[in-house]
């Protein structure tokens, strides 16, 4: 996995308005990575912090999301059609697609995330968030830097993040085993337990599509495929 | 790579290939227009060669029937081994050797005599048939070509009356005719509509059953459907050689990469 052959991608098509449409589809699709890195950012802040303003943006950000994906997919789809894209191109424009998906994904939990964030049994809360609010910070770094590598389109990067989903993973465990004692202990923890719970898995999925990315970079740019077996942290075991 | 992702097509050349070109270096008089080209044509396959004007793919074919030596200033130096010879060496009987390499042109190049001579014309050359014989062998050559329910009542007419993909398909069976080992295709297509190019790539998948298949094309496409193995040709070298999937999908070199995605200039 060293010596992957990087393929620069200086030169200009032939054609100018098929460069400008794969310009585009940069564009669409960075546009989209930014908007899904505001919305986790907010869904983790009205969960840490309490923050309705927050907790209401989210979500409403929601459906400017999946107008790009749509968009994307649109122009996807024309490209395919009409230019017959080869090669790198290829790899490219159907990584776009595919990435496309995993940022509406992104989206979606973050949502949900927020959607919870100001319901009454987590605001009052005894439970101490320090847990989630480590496993939001990590989540989040990793997704700034999935979309950093996809903006770069550097492969290096990409395999970097996608290796390290394995602590998010780890957290994630941990902070489960942690909040089903709390819910044994008192029977009045369900209710936000539960809540944090969710919260916890959709942070834990947000994850997994930033890896999912990753691999679509590496790809795209590299042309060799990620093991499918991608490293793992924790186990229910 | 992972495997899942590739399609059936053979990456390696199982048997021994049909062709084999050693170093292989051609001049036009002066210009030095192949250099040291080594490539295998494996045998039962379709071989795509590709590269823009001049790079020297269709010098390639014309070696590999010795059509050269029709041409005074134009010699080829290295060896490109056929049935475990070199057929660059002077003792070849270039009239064998052509009539087990066939070829066909980018334009139909119909004789000017009745379909069924045309086809009949070239084994005459080679083999002496009864009647009855030629009949089933031109009859048997148009069926595999599909041509067989188009002309089938008009055998006696000018083949030049047939349509363009007609006459094309007419020379690829009047090549398959006296029976080769190996048919070579120079852009065969590139004057044919849509359909007939569909026909001929049909035809093309189903001879490869039996003959090996060294096909030019400028048509990208053709070659990612076509071809088993693709070659790019660049300034009179071979850059890249490896399967249609690969070469399409992840090509090694920039200047395969550059090519085929339109970025040359």
């Amino acid at each position: 996995m060293t010596k992957d052959v990087m393929m620069p991608q200086e030169s200009m098509h032939t054609v100018q308005s098929y460069e400008q449409e794969l310009e585009q589809l940069r564009s669409l699709i960075n546009k989209m990575g930014g908007m899904v890195e505001r919305q986790v950012a907010q869904a983790i802040t009205a969960v840490v912090e309490h923050d309705e303003v927050a907790a209401l943006d989210a979500p409403e950000m929601d459906p400017h999301v999946d107008e790009l994906e749509r968009q994307t997919e649109a122009l996807v789809i024309r490209l395919l059609a009409l230019r017959a894209p080869m090669a790198g191109d290829l790899r490219e424009v159907v990584a776009a697609l595919k990435m496309s998906g995993d940022l509406e994904r992104i989206g979606d939990c973050a949502a949900s995330i927020a959607r919870r964030a100001m319901r009454n049994e987590l605001l009052s809360c005894p439970i101490s968030l320090t847990g989630l609010h480590s496993m939001g910070r990590l989540v989040q770094e990793n997704l700034r830097r999935t979309i950093d590598a996809m903006d770069q389109r550097d492969p290096e990067l990409a395999r970097i993040v996608w290796q390290s989903d394995t602590a998010v993973d780890e957290l994630y465990v941990s902070l489960f085993r942690e909040l089903v004692t709390y819910m044994m202990e008192d029977p009045r923890n369900i209710g936000p337990c539960t809540h944090l719970l969710f919260i916890a898995k959709n942070l834990e999925r947000i994850g997994d599509h930033a890896t999912n990315i990753s691999e679509r970079v590496y790809y795209s740019v590299t042309g060799n495929i990620l093991p499918i077996i991608r490293p793992r942290g924790g186990t229910f075991d | 790579m992972n495997t899942v992702l590739m399609d059936n097509r053979p990456a390696q050349t199982q048997s021994a290939p049909a062709i084999a070109i050693r170093n292989l270096d051609f001049w036009y008089g002066e210009n030095h227009a192949l250099r040291g080209i080594s490539l295998d044509f494996p045998t039962r396959q379709v071989t795509g060669m590709i590269g823009p004007s001049g790079c020297g793919k269709s010098t390639l074919l014309r070696i590999l029937n010795r059509m050269y030596d029709l041409y005074p200033g134009q010699r080829a130096m290295g060896e490109v081994l056929f049935d475990g010879r070199n057929i660059l060496s002077p003792g070849i009987d270039v009239n064998v050797l052509r009539s087990r390499i066939g070829m066909v042109f980018q334009k139909p190049t119909p004789f000017p005599m009745s379909i069924y001579d045309n086809i009949a014309f070239g084994v005459r050359l080679h083999e002496r048939l009864s009647r009855t014989e030629m009949d089933q062998r031109v009859e048997n050559v148009l069926r595999r070509v599909a041509l067989w329910g188009e002309v089938k009542d008009r055998l006696n007419a000018s083949a030049a009356a047939l349509s363009g993909g007609q006459q094309q398909r007419l020379c690829i069976a009047r090549t398959i005719a006296t029976r080769p080992e190996i048919i070579l295709l120079d852009e065969p297509t590139s004057a044919l509509d849509p359909i007939s190019t569909a026909r001929i790539e049909e035809l093309l998948d189903e001879l490869k059953q039996e003959f090996s298949i060294a096909i030019v094309t400028h048509n990208l496409q053709q070659a990612a459907r076509c071809a088993d193995r693709v070659a790019f040709f660049y300034m009179g070298e071979l850059v890249e050689v490896d399967t249609a999937d690969k070469m399409f999908t992840a090509p090694h070199e920039k200047r395969t990469q550059d090519y085929i995605t339109g970025r040359f200039g």
